[in-house]
């Protein structure tokens, strides 16, 4: 069974691309497992890690993906030769992306497309946006040719968050320690209640928890996280990792970086045991439960 | 010094994110509500309370050639004023659904639907089941849906009765008949008196279930006290008694014959013509609070005292003073009462 991985919540910034990168490279380097990385972000950071982003010249500061390496002119008619996951909410066909990490392939976002989906509001279209990444990702051939998908999604609890949540098998909430970070943590639990409410028993949306992110030794950050350690049923999924504020991870992130993976540090870097302990508890979680 | 600075997340927060996870983790799977087409959906055949009113009348129409026609317009009639509350402001509560197939079959909220479709709804909003409930379920949610229904007649109530306490006896292993009231009440959430009429009336003969299917016999209270009767002309005289319109009050007299034949060895002790007159009666003293606590909740189940209970409300049933204080403000009321 496919395991779907959400990294979500409304405000931006917790760090939902980064973790759902750390994620996926963690299951395709560490684990071997066939893994593919859904961008949901209109943003489409997350696409360019991987693969070369052209600006969409029909929509200012857009992105669309590069041409598809398979693609070949002449032979593939009817194909403009993208492909990106907007393109199931227009009945079209869509081509995953290798990249450079072995096992891990790419959906990539473009950005037009998937902000004309977040911004449907009629009823019945509605519906279909909500629904359609789910069905997507329920097709026999997505399913038999990867082990783990890892979504990423736009800061916002539009219907673009709202269809990864209920494509999801699991969900990850990556915060910071700070006021707002749990004002966003509300709300995407408001979103896992709802998503919990809806479906039957034997296919629940498992929660893993909220991920503690951009961790620094100040006291706002430790009593923030005691008191959410604290908290009646919520410490049940409060993280027993923490991921602190190190700059590696962005630098990481940088095009010429070098190494390109934090899991191609050195086995004793503390940045990289940092978050293959985090990577390796999710999962953990995800697997056994 | 300067002030030692706390974060705290706040309460409401807190108080928040607890809730949260706690409504999820009670509720996973239950509570889906959604705007549902009500061309999807289709009566449960199952549910006890047999309105004859179809969908399809609704949306083609009553057919004048249709023998039961009359009985079809009444029941049409009836769902009018719901039918334009609907249409100002839509159903309250969402009707209760389950997944059958492709459609959805109602379990509670056979009105509300029809007066929906009558308001020329398209959808309407329903809790969704994934998965019939089990029969004790479905048939609990049925009667808690219409047991507070005046138009359910006292048949149909049994029926449904007798659905919930078979299977609730399956549940428990146990024989049908062997359900005490005190099960039902719990079952119910209603009194045990209450209970123990429906007990009653469930095991009454067979001549009275007649009557009562018969709707001759239409009051609970009424038929579970002619059930209880043991001889079969003071029976007799209380059925007639009842269908020319007995008040409850005036069976209690009847019956109370058949515990008076029943009971000749036990005479009240002759009075006493020694000593003065007596002008008064002496109601006596008791150290146990629960025989003053059935004599007043007897006295205030009297129909016409009723909106007494108000002043009741707030005693404190540990404290002897108070009850005594309360107990002749009751006589002082009650004597007040009389004299008007």
């Amino acid at each position: 069974m496919t395991k779907i991985i959400v990294n979500a919540t409304h405000k931006g910034g917790e760090g939902k691309t980064t973790n759902s990168i750390m994620l996926a490279e963690y299951s395709a380097l560490v684990k071997g497992l066939k893994t593919l990385i859904i961008d949901m972000d209109p943003q489409a950071n997350l696409s360019g890690r991987y693969i070369e982003m052209e600006y969409d010249p029909a929509y200012r500061g857009g992105k669309i993906p590069a041409m598809h390496p398979d693609f070949e002119v002449g032979v593939d008619s009817g194909w403009d030769g993208r492909s990106s996951i907007a393109n199931i909410f227009y009945g079209e066909e869509v081509i995953p992306y290798p990249t450079a990490i072995s096992n891990l392939e790419l959906l990539p976002a473009h950005s037009h497309k998937l902000q004309e989906a977040e911004a449907v509001t009629k009823n019945e279209v509605l519906e279909k946006v909500h629904l359609q990444l789910k069905r997507f990702l329920e097709l026999p051939d997505v399913r038999n040719s990867y082990d783990v998908i890892i979504i990423d999604t736009p800061p916002s609890k539009g219907p673009l968050t709202i269809a990864a949540i209920k494509a999801a098998s699991h969900i990850v909430i990556p915060a910071q320690m700070e006021q707002f970070s749990i004002e966003g943590v509300y709300g995407m639990l408001q979103l896992w209640k709802q998503e919990s409410y809806y479906r039957t028993k034997e296919n629940q949306i498992n929660l893993i928890g909220i991920l503690p992110n951009q961790v620094r030794d100040i006291k706002l950050h430790k009593q923030f996280l005691n008191g959410l350690k604290m908290m009646k049923g919520v410490s049940d999924y409060v993280m027993p990792r923490v991921i602190k504020k190190r700059a590696i991870y962005t630098e990481i992130l940088v095009e010429d970086a070098n190494p390109k993976s934090i899991f191609d540090l050195p086995k004793n870097n503390v940045a990289r045991l940092e978050y293959e302990s985090a990577c390796e508890y999710i999962m953990e979680k995800v697997y056994h439960g | 010094m300067a002030k030692k600075k706390v974060f705290q997340i706040s309460n409401a927060l807190t108080e928040g994110l607890e809730e949260t996870v706690s409504a999820a983790h009670n509720y996973t799977g239950e509570l889906r509500v959604e705007a549902i087409p009500l061309r999807k959906m289709e009566l449960d055949p199952e549910n006890p309370r047999d309105l004859i009113l179809t969908f399809e009348d609704l949306y083609n129409g009553l057919d004048k050639d249709d023998k039961n026609y009359l009985r079809k317009a009444e029941e049409k009639a009836t769902l009018i004023t719901l039918s334009n509350s609907i249409k100002e402001q839509g159903i309250i509560n969402p009707v209760l659904v389950y997944k059958h197939g492709d459609k959805y079959r109602l379990i509670a909220g056979e009105r509300r639907t029809l007066a929906s479709i009558l308001a020329g709804k398209s959808e309407v909003q329903a809790k969704i089941l994934d998965t019939k409930p089990e029969e004790l379920k479905i048939s609990l949610l049925q009667w808690m849906e219409n047991v507070e229904r005046r138009d359910l007649s006292l048949w149909e109530r049994l029926k449904n009765l007798e659905k919930i306490l078979s299977a609730f006896a399956a549940d428990k292993g146990m024989e049908f008949n062997r359900v005490s009231p005190t099960d039902l009440g719990r079952l119910l959430g209603c009194s045990l008196p209450h209970a123990m009429n429906f007990i009653a009336v469930l095991n009454a003969d067979d001549k009275v279930k007649a009557l009562i299917q018969s709707n001759k016999l239409k009051n609970l209270e009424k038929a579970a006290l002619i059930s209880t009767i043991k001889s079969d002309g003071i029976k007799q005289n209380a059925i007639d008694a009842c269908i020319a319109g007995a008040t409850l009050k005036k069976l209690k007299s009847i019956s109370t014959q058949d515990k008076i034949q029943k009971q000749t060895t036990t005479q009240l002790p002759a009075p006493s013509t020694r000593g003065r007159q007596a002008t008064l009666v002496n109601l006596g003293t008791t150290k146990k609070i629960h025989v003053v606590r059935l004599i007043i909740d007897s006295v205030l189940g009297h129909e016409k005292l009723t909106h007494l209970k108000k002043h009741f409300t707030d005693l404190n049933w540990a404290d002897y003073k108070s009850i005594n204080h309360a107990f002749k403000q009751l006589l002082k009321t009650l004597e007040q009462i009389e004299a008007e």
